[in-house]
């Protein structure tokens, strides 16, 4: 079965006053694309999704992943991996650390092989025992992308997830982060300020309007 | 290249989802345990006074309601001047450390000053009022360090002279025990407010302003500063005025005995042997509730009075009012305090290892730890007390704290303001007025476990520091942390247990440091519910204070500086090993 992330008829308030309405279809392996100026919404939508909408919102409509409704289960049990713009590393445990933290549970030698496979394959090999403070902008995104993919997440949601990064990083880790997606065939949303992540997303783009 | 490998999905929701509702049911639950836990106590104690003080005593086989208590109060001689000395030196101790601090706040704002004067004050908020009292009465005694220091040569004493100090009946050796230890805490709440990340920039960029449209600092201070200030310095001002005129320690080691302050009075009339003294004590607390009461509503009162009347010069354009003269006179002042502080700190310590020591010495002829090797010999038992209580009610205060403090995210909306009042309920009402009452309920509900009501009534004062100190860590924590933890498939109790409490591990220790250092300077909640069979470092050096050798008095005084002061270096030290360096 072809996994894909439904959000059907999706409408988003703050205090009463309609933020936007949505109905859409994402696909395993597809990025749709949300644009839009600040206050029109765009996090809020994630945060509905993610199951972490604040006070003060309120939102109608249903999230399915993978044919099941996810819209009553709490933010742990959804299985919806985020990476912010921020890479949001736990400062108190190593790489190796924040990232055998998202993985399920097992045999403890295989995840550490899992996680130095990883880290070698993102060219981070050698990096499991730094301390996350220690690394560059670039090496810190890698890190919480694959903390993300490693917790095998059945959808995934990128909140402006490169808008940190100078402009060649910013090329290769989008690139990375893509090629992950379409790889593992995951349904993605991508909340973003910039057109060339629009285009490299390849995938369909919805431009929100501010409420009136 | 394939960064998962395929596994088998695991199926844990069933067990998570059980330990989670576990885990968050006790979450929400806690603030209405914690409300309980502060009402009760406060409120039971109130309504075990008052029935008293009406003459409803089954106790005393007294059934009838009668105001006798209040006719035996009345006739009380000196009450005026209790009350009189209890509401001044209250008052004017709280204003003295209130003009002293916006003084010290305006004239070093934005200057490095302000963070030496910081770090040289702070270790003073840790030292418990009886021990400050004792230190004090040192350094004013006539035979104290500054009669010393200034004879023969100024004063040409030499012999100690019959001085009034301590114990004066002014109340004037009291104002500045009040004044010398309320400062330190007044000036660290509005530091640490100014360090609120978002606020403090703000007000430091609007002081910046002011100095452009060039108004003088001190006058930029208290036209653009002090009115975003004040409504946050408002509890703790209040909290240490209803303290300053109801507190015991102070009052006991500095004060006249005749008569005394009405606090002190009422202590005593509730420790005679003659129970019927205890209805006319009842009367006296619910009297101190309304002086104290009174003295709370004068305070609001005046601040509206200051704001009136200041309005219009907020805005009338002066720039200076002989700000350069104040801030001279602001150094002399800081300097003074500090230097007073200094001296009487180094009086106790000479004190505590002096042997022979005549009068206009500044400095023993001899030098010995006698003292302190006789002292820690009969301390044990004390000392044991004193830390058993000490971490086993701040132990529950924090965990108290952090499962309510937890509850604002887990039940998306933050603690109600009625309950976040409700916590500084017992730093605001006068502990001697419900103190008796919940001491008189403990003894019905059970009459032995002394320990275990000393923990309570202490977790009563311990509770708001802990919850004040933790929660504006806690709630400045980033979220997204835990949506992130959430969001990797983390239940709520991994999410608090594995992330957030390393990520508060330092503002945990500080929070305990705090607690252990209020639970260790507690005097007449330790003594009440105790039922004076539990003994401390604390209601050792007050009772031996009055009476005993001064050298054994220092020695104590010291101990109770000592012992915050390790619990403070271990939260300083302890989180530079722990969770800091990463692990696997």
């Amino acid at each position: 079965m072809q996994s894909s992330l439904e959000i059907k008829n999706c409408e988003l308030y703050r205090q009463h006053e309609q933020l936007l309405s949505l109905n859409e279809q994402v696909k395993g392996g597809d990025i749709l694309t949300i644009m839009g100026p600040s206050g029109s919404g765009k996090s809020s939508l994630l945060n509905w999704l993610t199951g972490t909408l604040p006070s003060g919102f309120s939102a109608n409509g249903e999230v399915w992943l993978n044919g099941e409704n996810i819209n009553n289960l709490p933010t742990h049990l959804r299985h919806i991996g985020v990476l912010y713009q921020d890479a949001l590393l736990f400062s108190h445990l190593s790489v190796s650390g924040n990232i055998a933290f998202a993985m399920p549970k097992g045999n403890k030698k295989h995840r550490l092989d899992k996680i130095d496979h990883a880290l070698e394959q993102v060219g981070l090999k050698g990096m499991a025992n730094r301390h996350p403070d220690n690394l560059s902008g670039g090496q810190q995104a890698r890190v919480a992308l694959l903390r993300m993919l490693l917790s095998e997440p059945k959808a995934i949601l990128l909140d402006e997830p490169f808008s940190k990064l100078d402009t060649q990083l910013r090329v290769d880790t989008r690139e990375l982060v893509f090629s992950q997606i379409r790889e593992h065939k995951l349904p993605a949303i991508m909340v973003t300020h910039d057109h060339s992540d629009a285009e490299a997303a390849n995938g369909k783009l919805i431009t929100l309007n501010l409420a009136k | 290249m394939s960064v998962i490998s395929k596994s088998v999905p695991v199926n844990t929701k069933a067990t998570t989802q059980c330990s989670t509702d576990m885990f968050t049911r006790i979450v929400k639950f806690s603030p209405r345990f914690l409300l309980a836990l502060l009402i009760l106590p406060v409120l039971g104690g109130l309504i075990s006074v008052l029935l008293p003080a009406f003459g409803y005593a089954p106790v005393l086989e007294q059934t009838t309601f009668s105001l006798q208590g209040f006719n035996a109060l009345w006739q009380t001689p000196g009450l005026t001047q209790m009350v009189t000395l209890s509401v001044a030196t209250g008052l004017i101790s709280t204003l003295l450390a209130f003009i002293i601090t916006l003084m010290i706040l305006a004239a070093f704002f934005n200057s490095p000053w302000l963070n030496r004067i910081q770090r040289l004050l702070s270790p003073i908020l840790v030292i418990p009022h009886a021990a400050a009292a004792i230190a004090v009465g040192f350094l004013i005694a006539p035979s104290g360090m500054i009669s010393r220091l200034a004879s023969p040569w100024l004063s040409g004493w030499e012999l100690a002279p019959n001085g009034m100090f301590p114990h004066d009946s002014f109340g004037i050796s009291i104002i500045l025990g009040l004044t010398l230890k309320e400062l330190p805490f007044l000036l660290l709440m509005a530091l640490g407010v100014l360090a609120q990340p978002e606020l403090g920039k703000k007000l430091r960029q609007q002081h910046k302003v002011a100095l452009n449209l060039g108004y003088c600092p001190m006058t930029a201070f208290f036209k653009v500063i002090l009115p975003s200030l004040y409504p946050l310095l408002r509890l703790p001002l209040l909290a240490v005025l209803a303290y300053a005129s109801a507190s015991v320690e102070m009052p006991l080691i500095l004060g006249p005995n005749t008569p005394p302050t009405l606090a002190v009075a009422i202590m005593h009339w509730f420790n005679d042997v003659d129970l019927n003294l205890r209805i006319k004590a009842s009367a006296g607390a619910l009297l101190q509730l309304a002086v104290t009461g009174g003295l709370l509503a004068l305070w609001l009162g005046g601040e509206k009075a200051v704001k009136v009347l200041f309005s219009d010069s907020l805005t009338n354009g002066v720039r200076e009012y002989g700000g350069f003269y104040w801030q001279k006179i602001t150094v002399v002042l800081t300097t003074l305090v500090i230097s007073f502080i200094l001296l009487s700190l180094i009086g106790l310590v000479m004190w505590s290892v002096a042997g022979f020591w005549r009068f206009p010495d500044a400095m023993p002829e001899q030098f010995t730890l006698l003292h302190f090797k006789s002292a820690l010999m009969q301390m044990g038992s004390p000392l044991f007390n004193t830390l058993a209580i000490g971490l086993v009610t701040t132990l529950f205060a924090i965990i108290l704290t952090l499962l309510c403090l937890e509850s604002e995210p887990l039940s998306d909306k933050p603690i109600s303001r009625f309950t976040s009042l409700i916590i500084y309920l017992p730093l605001l009402v006068p502990s001697i007025a419900f103190l008796f009452g919940l001491v008189w309920i403990q003894q019905l509900v059970n009459n032995q476990a002394a320990f275990f009501n000393v923990v309570l009534t202490h977790l009563l004062f311990v509770l708001p520091y802990v919850f004040l100190s933790l929660a504006s860590s806690y709630r400045r924590l980033d979220p997204r942390f835990a949506h992130v933890a959430a969001s990797l498939g983390a239940a709520p109790c991994k999410v608090f247990f594995k992330i957030k409490l390393p990520q508060l591990f330092a503002p945990i220790l500080i929070a305990a440091a705090l607690g252990l250092a209020i639970s260790f300077g507690q005097y007449l909640p330790t003594l009440l519910a105790g039922g004076g069979r539990i003994a401390t470092i604390t209601t050792e050096a007050v009772t031996l204070a009055n009476g005993a050798s001064r050298r054994t008095s220092a020695v104590y005084a010291i101990m109770q500086m000592a012992l915050p002061l390790i619990g403070f270096i271990l939260a300083w030290v302890l989180p530079k090993y722990f969770f800091k360096s990463a692990q696997r």
